[in-house]
């Protein structure tokens, strides 16, 4: 059922990619202004989604009784994408926000015989709950700096005459879009969340979820405020430093795949900032590439690990002998996020570094971003070494179906899509 | 045959089918079934490489445009072949060698239950590095690069049970991915300053009129793409990785490690020479990092043991050589002995293999000796390849390396001693590996003894045919005092395709009257160096290696030295990291580490609390920080 | 007189959230809280916004905290039962606020607030507010219904017997409507102390290793 539906979504979204303006239309008060590429960056997410419930349907249904309201749940998470997508107002992405963010908070808690899972979701609301206020006081301030709530009506006097509330309302917005995409130091909820949450939830959290926060950071920040950008640029590069390195660096210690799938969830958002550091066509492109090629990387991840009993990386030694199609579907999709070439990982990794190389104020940043990136190849490879180089026979939860294997190799296929023709992502954006 | 350029996306097709049949077949498909199927799908593409290669000499070269890779505004690149000599040159060496080490591997690989999956990574590799060759723009030939260096990762790593094997797979990725990133760099630097990737569209702009580019940036470029070269084609620093690749397959050694992938660097340095040219400073760095290699990595050849770490520091060394020409501006020099030493040192490779496969899996050379008597084809294929690669006159590696060694002496006396040196300790440690493992009595088990046998015809075929190509390989270039026409420099000059550095071209032809002395010299000293080395292990008595010869034999401690000062560095930090900042650091201040005793029986209890509170904590210093940046440090 | 009145009401929500937060027992908070949101109704009192002040009163100061009331007397929370914080902790706290006001604050110093222009002085009556949200606002009005929605569903899932791993979330259950979400989150929290922290241990083991 629920697959029938977000086919229909999908199907929806793209009809509407198709039709809409590119510029934009304002519907109800100019509350939302859709545009062509909000609704191509919601036919993929869709998508994306879709895929998502159908690889991971039977793992969802395993977490506990409810499994009618956790899909309801994952469909008022779209709701707040698509508002995310096309708002036009603060007030409709202060809703956006929260409608993405409350269901995060209860499937993050939904395996209640895990007591894991209980404290993840009240770390997360409570972390959440801040982090909600300041992103309300951000607005509030802007607010009373602009004396309007629409976003594309905001107007900036010159640079001398800056109001400092303006400022400050900018900064704290975005603290709170650090916090919900997991930017460091905003970021400490994450590995404990992903850990504690089930592994599917976890796995739609990391994705689909996160995207949805930057393409939100990036029309505000681009289309609003880009013309201020030297007011927020110094703020957000350093946090995009700080995420890189503690992402990278700490990922590479963790014994458990589970938690450094987070860790590298922090290390691929420093990147996606990198997209929100440049204001520019190629920015937006990239995010959008960014997202589809993690989020199909990261929901195969998430959906190996939900097959196997072992979270470890020894649980993942001779994967590649008991369970070929399996450890090849990982091996594409650990490519994929290492940015190996032809795969989609590494399009999003190269269209980020050339929009931010167009920017061209942030040259070490680049260097920077590569040389981390250079340091994940690392921890990455370990999932690739346990499954062809070690010897073992790792435990699943039940054996792998037809169906299972043919889903995991159609989004492994999807991943070296992305990788080969990045212009099929791009063909309205 | 004209028009057969259009037919070149074809060359790449085959080796991707072979990979893909046997890569999801591998356990259907029979030993046999898969031998072939990996190795049709190489010969195919020999025989169109041959027809593409008889087209471009006809002086047709083109660019083929297939579909728009990545296009966006301000960025446009396709995805494109360019086919002109350099690689067509290149095509043929990789499909031709590729195809006699495809099989040699069915015979060599015979009795492993992988062999299946063995052919297709393989095939894998072949399809990597032709696209790394026919990339008609850097991403190209980036996506090649990377595969061919997962493809050495995987391969390196193919007897995943010896846990050393796969660690040296890692390191040679980790290295490599070093390498790369100073290519993506590069790659991005040019990008920033050219606006484009292409080769056809980038060449033309450097040097031409409107070239607003500073000589400054351009160096960096090149040094940039050096940096990728460095790690590919196992250059100081960072060559350790490719002695430890040895533990792959002798026929991958062969294939990946010796013939094409470690050329990868010195492909995309003479791709890239209009560049190059326009680098004075790069250039000489290039050139004495050469130097350095070749001399460091010869040296520690003279003291090795196992039969492929002397080919393996042997490559590395001969790479250095490589790198000593492309420094000096001789772009077709380095290309030349890229084909010669593409053809001696598979032959060697393979011949190493042929004596482990009879001896066992033993690669010890003080257990061999006298093995010529039962392995006639090997012993003698094997003394060509030597001769080859020591640079006697008449056989192939003579001619390439002196014009090295010309090279090197038009560019300055220094590099010019250093040089011959290093062709000097090349010719006696050959010779040495040669009289050790060929001649004099065997000093094996008894068993092993038994058990000497020659290998298979599918084994000595590609040897066999290999040196007739190290012998007669070199005469497509001959040196200018005996005859007028350079064959493959002229090749390589179709079109512009590469040509010589214009400065070095004077020098070098003002030299025209010392060269006699030049190979008179060179020759003298590879054979004398060759009979030192046959005189002085013809009585082989091992003791322990004091003094230099320990240092020899240890490497240098280059492998120490790097684990002291990178990689222990690195995991402490990161452990710092994930224990001091990530956990027990503030946490630890938070709580007081000298009360927590006494707060034992609540401790869970507080942690909990206090987890949240040192999030939320930290959150907040953080945030005020930012703001704080943010309203006070905004320099713009 | 208008200017006077904003200096006590706000002098009085200040004191008082200051007071919810220092005081230990948790009741002593919940009154804090109730008058805090009585000085803010002045505040909306004082913007012209009768409606608004006294839906507030009536939702937060009414229903809400006399649910918070509620659980904190089925929970028997007390002052001993809350547990000892360090004087590290409350340092630690105390610092990170307070460098995050003072940013604010020396930021704001310069700014220069203009007042926006005031249009009527009935802008917060009943009718007029209903006007604006069934017209301009009609949206997100509607769309707060989804968010609700979703809040409510989770308070079910949360809060539903059966396969809960102790009975005081349960007790959740006796609460309706969306603030049952805030509700049993925070009964979780009492739930959650008890219990050893699976977290802490999982990263000493990591640590470790």
């Amino acid at each position: 059922m629920a697959a029938l539906l977000l086919l229909l979504l999908t199907g929806v979204n793209a009809y509407e990619a198709l039709t809409l303006p590119l510029e934009g239309k304002r519907l109800f008060n100019d509350m939302l202004m859709p545009g062509q590429v909000s609704a191509w960056f919601n036919t993929l997410m869709t998508g994306c989604t879709l895929l998502y419930v159908m690889l991971s349907g039977r793992d969802i249904r395993k977490v506990g009784n409810h499994v009618a309201d956790y899909f309801a749940l994952i469909f008022f998470t779209l709701c707040g994408l698509y508002i995310l997508s096309s708002y036009n107002t603060l007030l409709m992405l202060f809703l956006g926000i929260e409608i993405l963010s409350i269901p995060q908070y209860i499937l993050a808690g939904a395996d209640k015989r895990n007591l894991k899972s209980s404290e993840a979701s009240l770390k997360y609301f409570l972390m959440g709950s801040f982090s909600t206020g300041i992103l309300l006081m951000g607005i509030a301030l802007l607010y009373g700096a602009m004396g309007t709530f629409h976003i594309s009506e905001f107007s900036f006097p010159t640079t001398e005459l800056f109001s400092p509330l303006a400022l400050a309302g900018i900064l704290l917005i975005v603290v709170a879009f650090g916090f919900k995409v997991s930017a460091a130091p905003m970021h400490l909820w994450t590995p404990d969340v992903y850990d504690g949450a089930p592994t599917p939830f976890a796995s739609y959290m990391a994705t689909v979820m996160k995207v949805a926060a930057f393409y939100a950071f990036i029309r505000l920040f681009h289309n609003s405020l880009g013309s201020v950008s030297n007011k927020w640029m110094l703020v957000i590069m350093i946090i995009t430093a700080a995420t890189l390195l503690i992402g990278n660096i700490t990922a590479v210690f963790q014994q458990s795949v589970k938690r450094m799938l987070a860790y590298s969830s922090i290390a691929q958002a420093g990147f996606m900032l990198f997209a929100v550091l440049s204001v520019n066509e190629l920015g937006r492109q990239s995010l959008i590439i960014y997202a589809v090629a993690y989020t199909l990387a990261t929901v195969g991840m998430f959906t190996v690990l939900a097959k196997l009993k072992d979270y470890t990386y020894d649980g993942f030694n001779g994967l590649a002998k008991s369970n070929p199609m399996l450890a090849f579907a990982t091996a594409i999709f650990i490519f994929s996020l290492a940015g190996i070439p032809l795969t989609g990982g590494f399009m999003a990794k190269y269209y980020a570094v050339s929009a931010l190389m167009t920017q061209g104020n942030a040259m070490w940043l680049v260097l920077f971003g590569l040389l981390m990136a250079a340091v994940s190849v690392y921890y990455y490879f370990r999932v690739i070494w346990a499954m062809y180089f070690k010897p073992g026979t790792p435990q699943l939860h039940e054996p792998m179906t037809t169906t299972d294997n043919w889903l995991l190799l159609f989004t492994a296929s999807l991943v070296i899509l992305v990788g080969v023709a990045p212009q099929l992502v791009l063909a309205f954006a | 045959m004209t028009g057969m350029i259009q037919y070149a996306w074809l060359v790449p097709l085959f080796p991707l089918a072979g990979f893909l049949i046997n890569g999801l077949g591998w356990r259907s498909l029979s030993r046999k079934m898969g031998a072939t199927i990996g190795s049709l799908s190489v010969l195919v593409p020999f025989i169109i490489s041959l027809l593409i290669f008889l087209d471009v000499r006809t002086g047709s070269n083109s660019v083929l445009s297939y579909f728009p890779f990545i296009q966006s505004d301000g960025l446009n690149i396709p995805f494109a072949f360019q086919i002109d000599s350099l690689s067509s040159l290149f095509l043929l060496i990789i499909t031709g060698i590729g195809f006699l080490i495809h099989v040699y591997s069915a015979g060599y690989m015979a009795e492993d239950d992988g062999i299946v999956k063995f052919f297709a990574f393989l095939n894998l590799f072949v399809f990597s590095m032709l696209l790394l060759v026919m990339g008609a723009n850097y991403l190209i030939m980036f996506i090649g690069w990377e595969g061919v260096g997962l493809c050495s990762y995987l391969l390196i790593g193919f007897w995943y049970k010896n846990q050393d094997y796969t660690s040296a797979g890692r390191k040679a990725f980790v290295m490599n991915r070093i390498g790369d990133l100073g290519f993506i760099v590069g790659m991005l630097l040019t990008l920033y300053c050219y606006g484009t990737l292409s080769y056809s569209s980038l060449f033309p702009q450097i040097g031409s009129a409107n070239d607003l580019v500073s000589t400054n940036a351009k160096e960096w470029i090149a040094l940039c793409f050096f940096i990728g070269a460095i790690g590919k084609s196992a250059q100081i620093p960072l060559f350790t990785w490719l002695p430890d690749a040895m533990a792959g397959p002798t026929p991958v050694s062969a294939l990946i490690h010796a013939a094409t992938m470690v050329t990868a660097g010195i492909y995309m340095i003479a791709r890239s020479h209009l560049l190059y040219d326009a680098t004075p400073i790069t250039r000489e760095i290039i050139a004495w990092i050469g130097l350095a290699t070749a001399l460091l990595t010869a040296t520690i050849a003279l003291r090795q043991y196992d039969i492929k770490k002397v080919l393996a520091y042997s490559t590395v060394s001969q790479l250095g050589f490589m790198f000593i020409a492309l420094g000096c501006g001789a772009y077709t020099t380095a290309v030349f002995h890229v084909l010669t030493h593409a053809f001696f040192k598979a032959l060697l490779f393979l011949g190493a293999g042929s004596v482990i496969h009879a001896m066992g899996g033993e690669q010890d050379m003080r257990q061999m000796g006298g093995l010529g008597k039962k392995m006639r084809i090997t012993q003698i294929t094997f003394l060509i390849a030597c001769l080859a690669i020591s640079g006697i006159p008449g056989f192939s590696g003579f001619f390439s390396k002196d014009e090295i060694v010309s090279a090197a002496f038009a560019h300055g006396k220094m590099l010019y001693a250093g040089a011959l040196l290093g062709s000097m300790l090349t010719a006696f440690y050959m010779f040495r590996l040669y009289t050790l493992t060929f001649t004099g009595g065997f000093r094996g088990t008894h068993d092993q003894e038994h058990h000497l046998h020659e290998s298979p015809a599918t084994m000595t075929f590609p040897l066999i045919v290999l040196a007739i190509l190290s012998v007669f390989g070199g005469y497509i270039g001959l040196p200018a005092v005996m005859s007028s026409h350079h064959l493959l420099s002229s090749f390589l000059g179709l079109n512009g395709a590469v040509v010589n550095q214009p400065d070095f071209l004077k020098s070098f032809e003002a030299l025209h009257h010392q060269e006699w002395t030049l190979i008179a010299i060179s020759s003298i000293v590879a054979i004398a160096a060759s009979i030192a080395g046959w005189a002085a292990h013809r009585k082989p008595a091992f003791s322990a290696n004091k003094g230099l010869a320990l240092a020899f034999e240890k490497k240098w401690w280059v492998d120490e030295l790097y684990d002291a000062i990178i990689v222990r560095p690195f995991l402490a930090l990161s452990s710092a990291f994930d224990r001091g900042v990530e956990r027990k650091g503030i946490d630890g201040l938070v709580n007081g580490t000298g009360k927590l005793v006494r707060w034992s029986a609540e401790r869970m209890r507080l942690l909990q609390s206090g987890q949240v509170g040192y999030y939320l904590f930290v959150m907040v210093i953080g945030i005020a920080l930012l703001l704080a940046i943010g309203f006070f440090g905004n320099p713009f | 007189m208008q200017e006077a009145l904003f200096w006590i009401v706000s002098f009085i929500a200040i004191a008082c959230a200051l007071g919810v937060v220092l005081s230990r027992n948790p009741v002593h908070s919940v009154l804090f809280l109730i008058l805090t949101f009585f000085a803010i109704s002045g505040h909306y009192i004082l913007m012209n916004a009768q409606f608004l002040a006294i839906v507030n009163i009536i939702v937060y100061a009414g229903a809400i905290m006399v649910l918070f009331l509620f659980v904190i007397m089925l929970m028997n929370l007390n002052a001993d039962a809350e547990p000892q914080k360090s004087r590290l902790v409350q340092f630690a706290g105390a610092l990170s606020g307070g460098a995050l006001f003072l940013v604010l604050l020396a930021a704001m110093r310069t700014a220069a607030l203009s007042p926006l222009e005031k249009t009527t002085n009935d802008i917060g009556l009943v009718a007029n507010l209903g006007k604006v949200l069934f017209t301009d606002y009609v949206l997100p009005f509607e769309i707060s219904s989804v968010l609700f929605l979703s809040a409510m569903i989770g308070a079910i899932i949360i809060g539903k017997k059966g396969d809960a791993p102790n009975r005081e979330v349960a007790s959740g259950e006796q609460l309706d409507g969306m603030d049952n979400l805030v509700n049993t989150e925070q009964l979780s929290t009492g739930a959650n102390a008890n219990l050893p922290n699976a977290f802490t241990e999982a990263d000493e083991l990591e640590a470790i290793s």
